[in-house]
C-alpha cells in the first residue's frame, strides 16, 4: 500500500519545528502567569509577553519550515518524493496551520483558564480577547501564504514587517471605533453580542480566503525549483 | 508498457534570456545515457521537466508510461532523482532521513540501506551538518538507490567530489544496472564519468540537443587525422569531415563520420596521412559543441 505523503510531509514538519512550538508555548504560558502577580505593571507586561510569544511563533514558522526549504536547498530533496506542487502547497499549510493552531489552542485554554479560574482579568474580556487573538492567526496565514506563493525570502520579510505594524493599529482602530465590542469587558460575565459573531465571522472569512487564494495561486505554478 | 523510460518530443521551454528548443530524447529501458553539456546548456531544465517540476512550453513528455508534468505524482514513485543543488536537513541526522524515506516508499531495501551506509563511510547518527560534502553526496545518493527506483534521475551527482568518492559513486551506479529493469539518466560536464559508466550519449547545449547516440558508436564515428600537406596542395572537403585546422604543413583533419576509405582520399589528394587517432569522449564533446555553434551562427 503506497503511504500518504502529504501525511507524511506534515509529521515531517511537526519533527523539525517542535522546538519553536515548545519554546513559545513555554513563553506564552509564562507571559500569563505573570498576570498571577496582580496589578496593572504585571497585567501590561503578561500581555504584551503573551501577544509576543503568539506573534514569535507566527513569524517564525514560516521562515523556518518554507522559506528556509527553499534558502537552504533541501526542496528539491522534498520535490524528488512522489508531491506535486499543489499537494507540497496543501501539506505546508496544513502543517504550518496545524503547528500554529495547536499553540494558539493551548494558550487560548489557559488564557480562558486563568480568567475563569484565577480571575486574572474580568469574565467579559473573553470576547473581545478571543478577537484580538485571531489577528496574530490572520498575520500567520497571511505570511504563511506569502511566503508559500512568493518563493522569496525578502517577500516574507516585507509580509512579516506589514503584519506587525499593523496589529497595533487594527487593535486600536477596533477598540476605539466599535464600542460594542469593548463596553462589556470590564463586566463579570462574557457578552457574545451580534457585533462580536460578526468581527469573529470576518476574521473567518479573511482566514479562508487567504489560504483559498494560496492555493490557488500554488496549483497554477508553472516552475517550482 | 513502451520501451523507453524517457521520452520527450519536441519540448520547448522559454526563459527570459534561455531558451530549450525542440528537445527530442529517448532513453531505452535498461540503459544509462549520460547528458553532457557545459554549464547553462539545458541539462537541469530538461532533468526538471521530464521530473515535473518545471512546465514545459510545448511537446510531450513521458516518464515510466506517464505523461508530464499531469502524472508526476505516479511516476516519481518509481524515479530516484538526486541533483546536485539537493540538501538534506542540516539538523537532522542520516537515521532520521533513512526512517523517513522508509515512512514513504514500501520498496524501500533496509539491507541495501546498511550496506551502502558501510560501503560509503557513513553512520546513520551523524547529523547532515556535520559531514563533508562529498559525504552528504553520498547520503542523498544513499537515499535514492535504496528505494530501489526502476529509474535513475542524476542531475551532476559527482560534481565537487574526490576522485575516490566519484569512483565509490561510479561503481555503485554500476552494480544498480545489475538489475536490467533499470535505467539511469545522468547528467554531467565531467566527461570521464559519462565515458566510464554510460550506454548512450546526448550532447546538449544553448537549450538544444546536437547528437544523441550509442556510446560506442560514438567513439568509432570520431577520429582525428594528423597530416602533412605540402605546399601548393589544397585539402579537399570530404563527407563526414566537420574541421580542418592548419598550421604551415601540419594539419588535423576532425571527422565525425570517420570511413576507412578517408586517410586514403587524403592521400590521393597529396596529402600525407601521420597518425589516425582515436578521440576521448571530452575531445568529442568539445568539437561536437564548436561544430554546432558554426553551424548555428553560420
Amino acid at each position: 500500500m503506497k503511504a500518504n505523503v502529504v501525511l507524511q510531509l506534515i509529521w515531517k514538519d511537526f519533527q523539525m519545528n517542535s522546538r519553536v512550538i515548545i519554546f513559545t508555548l513555554a513563553g506564552g504560558v509564562l507571559a500569563l502567569a505573570i498576570l498571577l502577580i496582580g496589578g496593572p505593571t504585571p497585567l501590561v507586561i503578561g500581555t504584551v509577553f503573551f501577544f509576543v510569544a503568539i506573534i514569535f511563533c507566527a513569524c517564525l514558522l514560516p521562515m523556518q519550515s518554507i522559506v528556509n526549504e527553499r534558502k537552504k536547498q533541501t526542496l528539491p530533496f522534498i520535490m524528488s518524493l512522489p508531491v506535486s506542487s499543489s499537494r507540497y502547497g496543501v501539506a505546508k499549510l496544513a502543517s504550518n496551520i496545524g503547528m500554529f493552531l495547536a499553540l494558539w489552542l493551548v494558550l487560548l485554554g489557559v488564557g480562558i483558564y486563568m480568567i475563569l479560574a484565577q480571575h486574572v482579568l474580568p469574565v467579559g474580556t473573553i470576547p473581545m480577547g478571543l478577537i484580538l487573538m485571531n489577528f496574530p492567526l490572520i498575520g500567520f496565514c497571511l505570511i504563511t501564504g506569502t511566503a508559500l506563493v512568493g518563493e522569496s525570502e525578502g517577500l516574507a520579510t516585507a509580509a512579516i514587517a506589514v503584519v506587525n505594524s499593523s496589529y497595533w493599529l487594527v487593535w486600536y482602530l477596533l477598540v476605539s471605533h466599535v464600542p460594542t465590542l469593548t463596553r462589556t469587558w470590564n463586566g463579570p460575565v462574557a457578552v457574545w453580542s451580534p457585533a462580536v459573531f460578526k468581527t469573529l465571522g470576518v476574521e473567518l472569512a479573511v482566514i479562508v480566503l487567504i489560504m483559498g487564494v494560496t492555493l490557488y495561486l500554488e496549483s497554477r505554478k508553472h516552475s517550482f525549483i | 508498457m513502451n520501451d523507453y523510460a524517457i521520452e520527450l518530443n519536441g519540448v520547448c521551454k522559454s526563459y527570459r534570456f534561455f531558451d530549450l528548443q525542440n528537445i527530442a530524447l529517448r532513453l531505452q529501458r535498461g540503459t544509462i545515457m549520460g547528458l553532457i553539456g557545459p554549464n547553462g546548456a539545458g541539462k537541469s531544465t530538461t532533468i526538471r521537466i521530464l521530473m515535473g517540476l518545471v512546465h514545459q512550453d510545448r511537446g510531450e513528455v513521458n516518464v515510466l508510461g506517464h505523461r508530464m508534468p499531469e502524472e508526476q505524482v505516479s511516476a516519481k514513485w518509481d524515479i530516484g532523482f538526486a541533483s546536485e543543488d539537493m540538501r538534506l536537513y542540516d539538523s537532522m541526522t542520516l537515521g532520521w532521513h533513512i526512517n523517513f524515506m522508509k515512512s514513504i516508499y514500501a520498496s524501500w531495501d533496509d539491507a541495501y540501506a546498511q550496506l551502502l551506509l558501510k560501503r560509503f563511510g557513513l553512520r546513520a547518527e551523524q547529523k547532515i551538518k556535520g559531514i563533508s560534502h562529498g559525504q552528504r553526496v553520498k547520503a542523498a545518493l544513499l537515499l535514492v538507490f535504496a528505494r530501489r527506483p526502476k529509474l535513475l534521475v542524476l542531475d551532476e551527482p559527482t560534481t565537487g567530489l574526490d576522485p575516490v568518492a566519484r569512483h565509490e559513486i561510479l561503481r555503485e551506479l554500476t552494480a544498480v544496472m545489475a538489475d536490467e529493469g533499470r535505467s539511469i539518466l545522468f547528467s554531467s560536464h565531467n566527461t570521464q564519468d559519462v565515458e566510464q559508466i554510460s550506454d548512450q550519449i546526448t550532447f546538449i547545449d544553448r537549450g538544444r540537443i546536437i547528437d544523441s547516440m550509442d556510446k560506442e558508436v560514438y567513439l568509432d564515428r570520431w577520429r582525428r587525422l594528423r597530416l602533412e600537406v605540402p605546399a601548393g596542395i589544397e585539402l579537399p572537403a570530404l563527407p563526414g569531415v566537420i574541421g580542418i585546422q592548419q598550421t604551415g604543413r601540419l594539419a588535423v583533419a576532425i571527422a565525425n563520420a570517420f570511413e576507412s576509405h578517408l586517410p586514403n582520399a587524403y592521400e590521393n589528394s597529396g596529402a600525407r596521412v601521420h597518425a589516425v587517432e582515436n578521440m576521448t569522449l571530452e575531445e568529442i564533446f568539445v568539437a561536437n559543441v564548436e561544430h554546432s555553434r558554426e553551424e548555428v551562427g553560420a
